[in-house]
Order: structure tokens, then C-alpha cells, then sequence
């Protein structure tokens, strides 16, 4: 992480050059007040009070600017600093293959992205800016008083064990009790956000008082441990000011005696004495908020660093002419599984050829490889032994852009991104024009009810495209794909949400105005890839059978099986085909 | 535009302009962390982006009433603040009379003054500990009780409300909101009451002393608080600009990154993070403006309160040599100085985290005052037998869709219906009807002859058991969730549930077995297990009306004929609606329902319904045969 504050090296040592100029003036005025005091007012000598008011304001404007430019040195330094890691944090998640993305998972990543480095940005700032404002303050401080009288030197050092054993104390007892607050505070809202996504069920099974009950349990206990937290707290500022004062009323006890004695002792000094002690003590303080911070960061910059250390395992593959683009996809005894999980093969032995302009669907149960599968050929993941091969070339021989420029991919998540329709779509392809945009809604059924909507095209997708239903969001993303016009088209069980006849619809249009591209469909329903040219039917990451649906009717067990249980004594009426 | 428009196909005449976009609100809310190491100078508040309320006298005396329930612990926490105000600010006079005693060597007296000095002190620390605890108990005790009114109004809004605001607008008034106005109260307050006593006794202490120093010192005090007022509006400025780029930038990551296999799979990498640069630069711009103009706040001000430390300095040792004043009452004036700007400059920012809150308060309240759920009815049914019957039902969720169209439908007892149709044909909106989820816009519902509305709310839902397609499950035991339709059931009956929703084998074969705790909702289990759970939940409230709406997603083919097993158990001897995707469930209805646009197109069993050769041959044929690809 330091690495990125070394290019702004010089901005952290002049924020930090000012800093201590303005500092020294800071403990320079108390000192030129008891000038003022001792020599001016004590002695009736008015134009000291006045020459020494003057250096006094000269020194007070000097440590003004000093501070702003600190300011603005800090600034320059964390905000750069910030910015710099966020775009390169950004760019590496951006390169980053599924297998760690999954590893870190998205919501964490999105984290990383804001709050840590946030927070990491604002540690820089303060250290820059508050850490050494409080080493001087503390040095300068202690070697102010001492200037006044060795003494006064001797009654802080004494009290100064009592500040940081309670610092430390408190800081010790309140920080394991802010974990269990967010653990509470994330009950609560647990709680919360199950009542209103289910409440229809609480309200079918007439829980609401029910449900009150457990809010108000978790309410309580959230409400409990934080007072705890803001008891423990309480304490805190009287503990200090306890020997705070204790140490003022010692500096004019004994600055009085040393007086008395007609020692090197006068009243302005004193007075100079206690304004110093505060700002010492007050340091300690804000270096213990700092060194609170600072354990925070370091998890911040320990989960940033995380990312960007981990290498995209999927890389760019190298080949010497680019085939034709014809549509062909195949699968030579290809095995796969997960790097979270090596010993269990999601794929096994697989092999199949896909031909141009063919429908290829891929059926089975969950977790019998589908997705995974289909995740092989844009190079989302690699295979771990065998090969697969897009128009004749290994995938893993392609650069990646042009790999997944010859393949449009309808994902099981439709993912739309907050803008309007019209971008959504144009997303698949930038220079896609609007009649290619609404031919691709077309064929995707989505152009009726998009005309439906009060903006048309330019609806915005509202965040989470809460604004649409499943299936819209599901059709909005096929045109997507549509618009890429690939000839290879994967439909990784992208219409789930759709009705049989939209559905049926959908691939009639698109075999009607895409011509002969190849098409490989994932379904758990039967109904919708009947009349797949060939079915494959995957059973624990093995295909256990290939055929058009009679062939499998007749030979596939497993595949009558599927279909009995989804189409049971359905044969009578397709006879009638 | 009109011209344009001639030329674009239709869906692209109509302009985006003016939709609202909905940023996360996480990103803009927490803007500013504002860390403040350097005192009183910079402190909590200032410079963030400040929401006026919309009618604030109102919220306020609303909340004044709802402090009433705490008054006792009011009044002492405003004694205290007193108390902790004065003798708060005794202190520098008895330190500044400490100094005289020293100066002119009454020894005596200072031992008495050092003495009282000491317990003024005490007393300080005492009250000070005493306001923040109950400060703290006072804030506690305010949001429990504000959670609670606020949850219990959740919890019986109608699902009308729930399904057109949103969800994260409902829940941030109860994380953001209500926090807002809890530590404004226990914090601001307080210090806003200390910080008016503090201007007040310090400016008569200062009279009482000598009038022509305490004038000085208004001066530059007043000039520090212009100087105040004038930056933070400049900075109120750039840091909403702030706000607004943050919460860009965050709403941008999420979405990036929650999508980032699309972005994958279309080349985009290159784009999104081009895109991500702009503004994260355009942050950083913004933010360095603000940051540098915030920043620069602390020496300012530190600047000018030292300014007005040189003039009182300098006028008091004037003032002390004609003898006017003593070097004490100097002393004294110097910390008094810095007494009272402080509490000055805070009070301009505490109205800023007040108006902050007020209107937080505003919208906790405005959901409170959403009507509850309709409970009119107060028939009791004895038994529900199950007969139902939909008579010219007219229904539309906005003015301009109708959803259903003089629907009409009598079911016996026991009788079995499949609602079959495309998406939006209005199955779902007959199953809302039931649980009375929503209400009929014109005809009526009757259960046993009985019009719903008439029928007690409670009684009524306790009478029908729901399946839905997403299933709910909460984040507690296995067996609480089972038990969640009958709280009263032994540990017999729920194993039978089980048993009968075909769920017992998956969920004794678990560690834990019925003990096993769901967390985040059951993400553990497979959705099928999920569903069957839910069976076995609606299984356990045993009702006499059954409505299913049956999962189209993905479960393996054991699963789904596992639920589907469990389903048809369920459904014996039970008034059931199904919204039917199966066909074995359709093909085994008594009737079939076969809805389009909100009207029943056709209605009768599978055989009467195939001969016929209309809308359901038609939609059969497509819908479970799949007969076209």
C-alpha cells in the first residue's frame, strides 16, 4: 500500500514540514503571553505588551498559513493516493478471472472498492495531518513546560502514565464490544428485511405479532449492548479530566511555592504552564483515536491488497491466424471442476460437437455440470484436462476479445445496468442503431411491452431493475445478446422466467431472422428444447446420451424419466403432431 | 424533437427525461466521514450536506410528544447539563483567583480558592459522567421505543404499499433515520442546551468583571462566528457536490461489479473501467476542493480565536496597568474567550445536524402515519367448510390497466381449480384476493357464503394456507420454521409435516436435524428443499383452503417429484387454487380456469376443455406440450 504514497512523497513531507511550522507557532503564543504578562502588565511597560502583541499576531497568521498549506498538501497527497488505488483496484477485479471473483465474493468486492479504501484515503489524511500534529504538540509541549520550569515538566510526566493507562484501558474493553454492536445492528436489520421480503407469508400465517416479538428481542439486545458501549464511554472523559486537573491544581500549588520562595517562578508562567499541560494531554488523547483508526485501516488496506495481489489466472492465448467465424463449437474429452473444490468433477469426459447453425440443447438436474459447461466455452473458466474448441482452434489459443467477440452469451442472472432500455440493449453492441435495437427486442419479445411502458426505449432500469419483472429483465437481456449478432448463441437456462408460448415464440423469431446460427440451450423443462436438432442429456458432469428427443425416447432411460415426470401422458396429443 | 422523432421506430418517441434515477443511497448518505482531531474546531457535522425539513415545527412538536414518555429522564439529563454548564464555568474564575492570590502573595487564600477550585472540578467530572449516562440511557430508550412503533408499522402495512415502495426506501428509515435522530437528541441537544447556557453565563460573568474587556471580546468573537457562518455555506456547497460524486461512484462499483460476468462476456473490461476512471477523477477533483476548503477551516478559525487572544491579551494588560483589572481577571478572560466562541461555532453547526434529523424524523413519521392494513370484518367463522365464490370481480392496480374483468368463479368444497394463462392474465391477482393481500375494486368475494370483507382478517387467512413460488423461509431453526404456521404444535405433528412434504429424509440426514439453524434465510438449502419445506409449513396450519402457486424454477427432476408428491397430499380433501405450470396438476384439477387479459376465457376439465379445441388446446399445446421450437 505504501508503494502508491511513494509517488506523492514530496506532498507528505511538505504537509508534514508545514505542519510542524504551525505547531511551533501554536506553542509559541502561550510562551509570548506570559510576555506579555509577566513583562508588560506586571511591569506597566505598554509598549511591550504592544511590540509583543504584534510578534504575537505575526506568528498567529504564520501558523494559519502553515496549517492551510499542510491542508493542502495532506489533501493532495491522500485524495492522489486514493484515487490511484481505487482505479487500480478497479482495473484489477476487472481483469480478474471467475475463479477468484468467486473466491472474494461480489458484495465484498463492491466493499473493497468504497468503504475500504475510504477508509484507507481518510488514515493517510489524518496520519499525515494528525499524527504529527500531535507528535509535536506532545515533544514541543513538554519542552515548553519544561523552558517554564523543570518542575511543571515533572508534574506532567507524572500524570501522563495515569492518561494513557486509561486510554489504553478504554480502547481495551470498548473495541471487542463494537463487533458484537454490528452483529446486533445486523440482526436487527436481518430481521427487518425478512419481514418485509416475506411479508406475505407473515401476513398468510397471521405472524405479526409474532414477528414484533422477535423484533423487539433483537431490538432490545441491540439497544442493551449499546448502551453498554456508551456507559463504558462515559467514563472515559471524566477519567482524563480527573488528572487533568489534578495536574493544573499541582502547577499552581507549586508554581505558587516556587513564587513564594522567590524562585525562578512568575504568574504569567503559570499561566502558560496550564494552557501547555492541555494541549499535552489532549494530545494523548486524539493519538489514541489515531491509533484506533489506524488498526481499522490496516484491515482495510489488508483486504485491498488482498485483490490486488491475486493474479488472473485466465490469460490471453496466443495464435497465429484467427479461423473464419463459422459457428463450430466441441468438446474433446474435457473434465472440469472447481478450484474450490479439485476433488470433485463437476465435468467428466465430456466430448461433443456442435455444428454450424445447429440447436444444441443440454439437459439434466441441478448440479449436473450444465452451467458449467457452457462456462468453458467463453473461457469463463478452464478446463482441467481435455480440450474446447470454438471454430476449430482451442480456446485457450485465443486472445480473450476475440474469443468472446464470436460468442453471445444469455446468462442465468440477467444482469441490466442502470440506464435506460435502449442502452441496455446497445450494451451487446455500441454503434447498434435503433431499428437494430428494436429488431432485437423483437426477436427477443420484449419490443411489446417496452412500447408498453410510459418511456418506451428510454425507460431507466432502476436499480436492481426492481421495475421489471423476471422475465422482462430476462428478455431485455436476450436482445443483448441478440444485438451482439454472434454466430454462436448460448442460452444458459436464460428463459426460466418466461412462459412456454413467449418462449416458443422467442426461438421461432430467432431461427426466422438470424438465419442459421448455432444455438446451444440450456432448459430444465422439456417442452422448450423438444425440437432441439439434438438433446444432450448430462448426468453427473457425464453426458449419458445424444440424440434428437424420439432417438432419446426410445434409448435414453434417464431422459424418459425427465420427461414423465414433466410431460406425464402428454404422448396422446403430440401423436397428433 | 419532434422532427426527430418522425424517424425513430416506435418505443424511442417518448424522452427518458425526468425519471428519477435511484443511486444506491448507501454511497451519498456517509459521505463524510468527518474525523476530528484538531478540538472543537472542526467538529461533528460541519460542512456536510444538510436536508431541510418540510414542515418542521410540526415533526418537532411530534417529537416533543414522543420524548414525553421519557420526561423524567428529560428533566434530570437537563439539571445535569446545567449543572455540568455552571460549573463548568466557576472554573476559570476560581483559577484566574488562584492566580491573583499568587500574584499578590495571599497565601491563605490561595489554599482556600485551590481547595474550592478542586471541587468545582469534582463536580464538574461527577455531573459531566453522570449526563453522558443518561444520554446515552435517554437515546436508548428513545430509539427502542421508535424502532418498535416504527417495525410495528411495517410489519401491518398492506402488501399494497410494500409492493409499490421500495424496499430499501422502507428499511433505510429504520438503519439511517431513526439513528439520526437518536444521537441528535441525546448529543446535540444537550449540547446545544450547555452551549446556549455557556454563551449566556460567560458573557454576564465577563459584565460583572469589567464591561469594557467582555466588549473586546464580543467583537472577536463575533467576527470568528461570521467567518464560521461564511465558510461552511461555501463548504456545505462542495461537499454536497461530494455527496453527489460519491454516491456516483459507489452506485457505479455495485452495479460493475454485481454484473461483472456480462461485462465479461461482452468485452467490456476496457469500457467499464474507462468509465469508472472518469469518476473516480471527477471524485477526486470534487473531493480535494472540499477536503481542502474543510481543511483549511481548523487553521482559520485557530488563527482568528488567537487573534482575539492577542487583543484581549493586549487590552487587558492595557487595562491592568491603568489598574482597571487585575492579572487574574486577564487569566480569566482568556479562557473565557475561548468558552464562549466555541460553543457558538458549535450551535451553527448543531443546527445543521438537527435540520438533519428533524427531517429523518419526518419520514420514520410519515411511515408511521401510513394507514394499517384494513382490518374491518368481525365474523368469526365456527368452521370453514371451503366454498368459494369470485362474483363480477373488477380489479386494476393502476388506473389505466384493468387486471381482471368481471371474473367469476364458484368452487365447492374440496374442489380442486387450476388457474392456467400467460404471465399478466391475472392468476396471481385471484390468489391476492383470497388472502385479501389486495382488495376487489367492484363485485365480491364470498368463503361459505360469507363476503371476505366481512370475515375477521385474521380468522380468514388462518383458514387458508399459501405456497408461494419464492419460497420464505426466516433465519431461525428448522423447526421453528415448520412450526411457524402452528406454534402450538408438538414435536409429533411437525415430524408428520415433514414426513408428508416428503422433507423429513433431507432434514433428518443434517447434523442437526430439526435443530439445524437456517442461516440468512435457508441459503444453505437447495430450492427444492426450500419449497418442500414451505409445504410441510402449510401441511402443519392444516386449513380448508389451499392456494399454490407453483415454482416454474429450477429443481431436479427427484425434487420436483418429490414436491410434487407432497402437493398432491396436500391438496386432498382441501379447497384448492393452484396457478398451475405442471401438467399433471392441471391434467388432475377438477376445473380448469383458463384466463386471458383478466377475463375466464374457458373453464372446464382437462378432457371437455381438449375437445374443444380453443384457447386451452392452443395454450396446451405451446405451453406443456412444447410443441414449437
Amino acid at each position: 500500500m505504501l508503494k502508491y504514497l511513494k509517488k506523492y512523497w514530496f506532498f507528505c513531507v511538505a504537509a508534514a514540514l508545514f505542519m510542524v511550522g504551525e505547531v511551533s507557532m501554536d506553542l509559541y503564543q502561550p510562551d509570548l503571553m506570559a510576555d506579555i504578562v509577566d513583562n508588560g502588565v506586571l511591569k506597566g511597560d505598554i509598549n511591550l505588551i504592544i511590540s509583543v502583541g504584534v510578534r504575537m499576531i505575526i506568528s498567529v497568521i504564520l501558523g494559519g498559513i502553515c496549517g492551510i498549506m499542510c491542508g493542502v498538501f495532506a489533501n493532495l497527497a491522500a485524495q492522489r493516493f486514493g484515487n490511484d488505488v481505487r482505479k487500480d483496484l478497479f482495473g484489477k477485479i476487472m481483469s480478474l478471472s471467475f475463479e477468484e471473483t468467486d473466491k472474494i465474493s461480489t458484495g465484498s468486492l463492491v466493499t473493497r472498492l468504497t468503504n475500504d479504501v475510504t477508509q484507507v484515503q481518510n488514515t493517510v489524511m489524518m496520519s499525515v495531518r494528525g499524527f504529527v500534529r500531535n507528535t509535536v504538540m506532545f515533544v514541543g509541549g513538554i519542552f515548553m513546560l519544561y523552558r517554564q520550569s523543570p518542575r511543571f515538566a515533572l508534574i506532567a510526566a507524572c500524570g501522563l502514565p495515569f492518561i494513557i493507562i486509561a486510554v489504553v484501558f478504554f480502547l481495551k474493553k470498548t473495541s471487542p464490544l463494537f463487533a458484537i454492536v454490528q452483529r446486533k445492528l445486523d440482526g436487527i436489520n436481518n430481521v427487518m428485511q425478512e419481514d418485509v421480503k416475506g411479508a406475505r407469508v407473515v401476513k398468510a400465517y397471521v405472524k405479526e405479532e409474532y414477528e414484533l416479538d422477535r423484533f423487539d428481542k433483537a431490538n432490545g439486545e441491540l439497544c442493551d449492548i449499546n448502551l453498554r458501549v456508551h456507559t463504558l464511554l462515559a467514563f472515559m472523559g471524566p477519567c482524563m479530566n480527573i488528572v487533568l486537573n489534578i495536574c493544573i491544581v499541582t502547577v499552581i500549588l507549586v508554581g505558587g511555592f516556587t513564587f513564594r520562595e522567590g524562585g525562578d517562578m512568575t504568574p504569567g508562567r503559570i499561566m502558560a504552564a496550564i494552557t501547555y499541560l492541555a494541549q499535552i494531554l489532549h494530545g494523548v488523547t486524539f493519538m489514541a483515536n489515531i491509533f484506533q483508526t489506524f488498526t481499522r485501516a490496516r484491515a482495510s488496506a489488508d483486504r485491498i491488497n488482498e485483490v490486488l495481489r491475486s493474479e488472473a489466472v485466465i490469460l490471453d492465448g496466443v495464435c497465429g491466424e484467427l479461423p473464419e467465424r463459422l459457428g463450430e463449437v466441441e468438446f474433446r474429452d474435457v473434465s472440469f471442476s472447481y478450484a474450490g473444490a479439485p476433488g470433485n468433477r463437476v465435468l467428466d469426459n465430456v466430448s461433443f460437437r456442435v455444428h454450424r447453425g445447429e440447436t444444441f440443447a443440454i439437459i439434466g438436474a441441478t448440479g449436473s455440470g450444465k452451467s458449467s459447461l457452457v462456462n468453458l466455452i467463453p473461457r469463463f473458466y478452464d478446463a482441467l484436462e481435455g480440450e474446447v474448441l470454438v471454430d476449430g482452434v482451442n480456446v485457450k489459443d485465443y486472445p480473450l476479445t476475440e474469443l468472446r467477440a464470436r460468442i453471445a452469451i444469455v446468462l442465468q442472472k440477467a444482469e441490466l445496468y442502470q440506464r435506460p432500455i435502449a442502452d441496455n440493449i446497445r450494451w451487446g453492441r455500441g454503434d447498434a442503431d435503433p431499428w437494430e435495437i428494436k429488431s432485437a427486442a423483437e426477436i427477443a419479445q420484449a419490443d411489446d411491452f417496452i412500447c408498453n411502458t410510459e418511456y418506451g426505449y428510454n425507460t431507466l432500469v432502476t436499480e436492481d431493475g426492481h421495475s421489471l419483472s423476471g422475465g422482462q429483465k430476462q428478455r431485455i437481456s436476450i436482445a443483448r445478446a441478440v444485438i451482439k449478432k454472434c454466430n454462436i448463441m448460448i442460452f444458459d437456462d436464460s428463459t426460466s422466467a418466461l412462459d412456454l408460448h413467449t418462449e416458443a415464440e422467442l426461438y421461432r423469431t430467432l431461427g426466422e431472422r438470424m438465419g442459421d446460427i448455432t444455438k446451444i440451450i440450456i432448459a430444465q423443462r422439456i417442452a422448450s428444447i423438444k425440437g432441439a436438432d439434438r438433446i444432450a442429456v448430462l448426468n453427473n458432469g457425464r453426458i449419458e446420451a445424444v440424440g434428437s428427443h424420439s432417438e432419446l425416447m426410445e434409448s435414453s432411460e434417464l431422459y424418459r424419466d425427465i420427461y414423465n415426470s414433466q410431460l406425464k401422458e402428454g404422448g396422446d396429443i403430440n401423436d397428433g403432431e | 424533437m419532434t422532427e426527430n422523432n418522425k424517424t425513430l421506430p416506435r418505443g424511442f418517441e417518448r424522452s427518458g427525461e425526468g425519471q428519477s434515477m435511484h443511486y444506491n443511497p448507501k454511497g451519498g448518505q456517509r459521505a463524510q466521514p468527518q474525523i476530528s482531531f484538531r478540538g472543537g474546531m472542526r467538529g461533528r457535522g460541519m460542512g456536510q450536506a444538510v436536508e431541510k425539513p418540510k414542515s418542521a415545527g410540526k415533526t418537532l412538536a411530534r417529537l416533543v410528544t414522543y420524548f414525553g414518555k421519557a420526561k423524567n429522564m428529560l428533566v434530570i439529563l437537563f439539571v445535569l447539563v446545567v449543572l455540568v454548564t455552571l460549573s463548568a464555568l466557576l472554573a476559570p474564575t476560581v483559577q484566574g483567583e488562584a492566580i491573583d492570590f499568587i500574584t499578590e502573595h495571599e497565601w491563605n487564600s490561595l489554599y482556600i480558592s485551590l481547595i474550592i477550585l478542586g471541587a468545582v472540578y469534582i463536580c464538574n467530572i461527577l455531573f459531566s459522567l453522570l449526563q453522558s449516562l443518561y444520554a446515552a440511557r435517554l437515546s436508548q430508550f428513545i430509539v427502542r421505543l421508535m424502532r418498535h412503533d416504527l417495525f410495528r408499522k411495517i410489519d401491518n402495512l398492506s402488501i399494497k404499499y410494500l409492493d409499490t415502495h421500495s424496499n430499501g426506501d422502507i428499511m433505510s428509515r429504520m438503519t439511517n433515520d431513526i439513528e439520526n435522530v437518536s444521537t441528535t437528541v441525546s448529543q446535540s441537544l444537550g449540547s446545544l442546551i450547555s452551549g446556549i447556557l455557556t454563551v449566556v453565563g460567560t458573557v454576564a460573568i465577563m459584565f460583572y468583571h469589567c464591561w469594557q474587556l467582555t466588549l473586546i471580546t464580543l467583537v472577536s468573537v463575533i467576527l470568528t462566528v461570521i467567518v464560521t457562518n461564511f465558510m461552511s455555506k461555501a463548504m456545505r456547497k462542495v461537499y454536497r457536490k461530494r455527496s453527489a460524486a460519491l454516491g456516483r461512484l459507489n452506485g457505479q462499483s455495485e452495479e460493475m461489479i454485481t454484473g461483472y460476468r456480462s461485462i465479461v462476456a461482452y468485452n467490456k473490461q476496457s469500457d467499464v473501467t474507462e468509465e469508472f476512471n472518469e469518476a473516480s477523477d471527477e471524485l477526486t477533483r470534487v473531493s480535494m476542493r472540499a477536503e481542502i476548503l474543510g481543511g483549511s477551516m481548523g487553521p482559520i478559525m485557530n488563527c482568528i480565536s488567537n487573534i482575539s487572544f492577542v487583543i484581549v491579551a493586549a487590552f487587558g494588560g492595557y487595562f491592568a496597568y491603568t489598574g482597571l483589572i487585575t492579572i487574574g481577571t486577564i487569566s480569566m478572560f482568556i479562557i473565557y474567550a475561548k468558552q464562549f466562541s466555541r460553543p457558538i461555532n458549535e450551535i451553527a453547526q448543531l443546527y445543521g445536524s438537527i435540520q438533519t434529523a428533524v427531517a429523518g424524523a419526518e419520514r420514520v413519521f410519515a411511515l408511521i402515519d401510513e394507514p394499517d392494513e384494513d382490518r374491518s370484518g368481525d365474523i368469526i367463522p365456527e368452521s370453514v367448510v371451503g366454498e368459494v365464490s369470485f362474483r363480477n370481480v373488477n380489479f386494476s392496480y393502476t388506473e389505466e390497466r384493468r387486471v381482471l374483468h368481471d371474473f367469476n368463479l364458484e368452487v365447492k368444497p374440496g374442489e380442486k381449480i387450476a388457474l392456467v394463462g400467460a404471465t399478466g392474465s391475472g392468476k396471481t391477482t385471484v390468489v391476492n384476493f383470497m388472502m385479501r393481500f389486495y382488495d376487489v375494486d367492484s363485485g365480491e368475494i364470498l368463503v361459505d357464503g360469507v363476503n371476505i370483507k366481512d370475515i375477521n382478517r385474521d380468522e380468514l387467512r388462518r383458514s387458508i394456507a399459501i405456497v408461494l413460488q419464492d419460497t420464505v423461509l426466516f433465519s431461525d431453526t428448522i423447526r421453528n420454521n415448520i412450526k411457524y404456521a402452528n406454534p402450538e404444535a408438538d414435536d409429533d405433528e411437525m415430524i408428520r409435516a415433514a414426513e408428508m412434504s416428503n422433507s423429513r429424509s433431507f432434514i433428518e440426514k443434517l447434523p442437526e436435524g430439526y435443530d439445524t439453524f437456517l442461516k440468512q434465510a435457508g441459503a444453505g438449502l437447495s430450492h427444492g428443499q426450500r419449497q418442500l419445506l414451505a409445504i410441510a409449513r402449510a401441511v402443519l396450519r392444516n386449513p380448508a383452503i389451499l392456494i399454490l402457486d407453483e415454482a416454474t424454477s429450477s429443481v431436479d427432476t427427484r425434487t420436483e417429484k418429490n414436491i410434487q408428491d407432497a402437493m398432491v397430499k396436500l391438496m386432498k380433501n382441501r379447497t384448492s387454487l393452484i396457478i398451475a405450470h405442471r401438467l399433471s396438476t392441471v391434467r388432475d384439477a377438477d376445473k380448469i380456469v383458463v384466463m386471458d387479459a383478466g377475463r375466464v376465457v374457458e373453464m372446464g376439465n382437462h378432457e371437455e376443455l381438449l375437445e374443444r379445441r380453443g384457447k386451452y388446446y392452443t395454450l396446451y399445446m405451446t405451453q406443456f406440450a412444447g410443441n414449437q421450437i
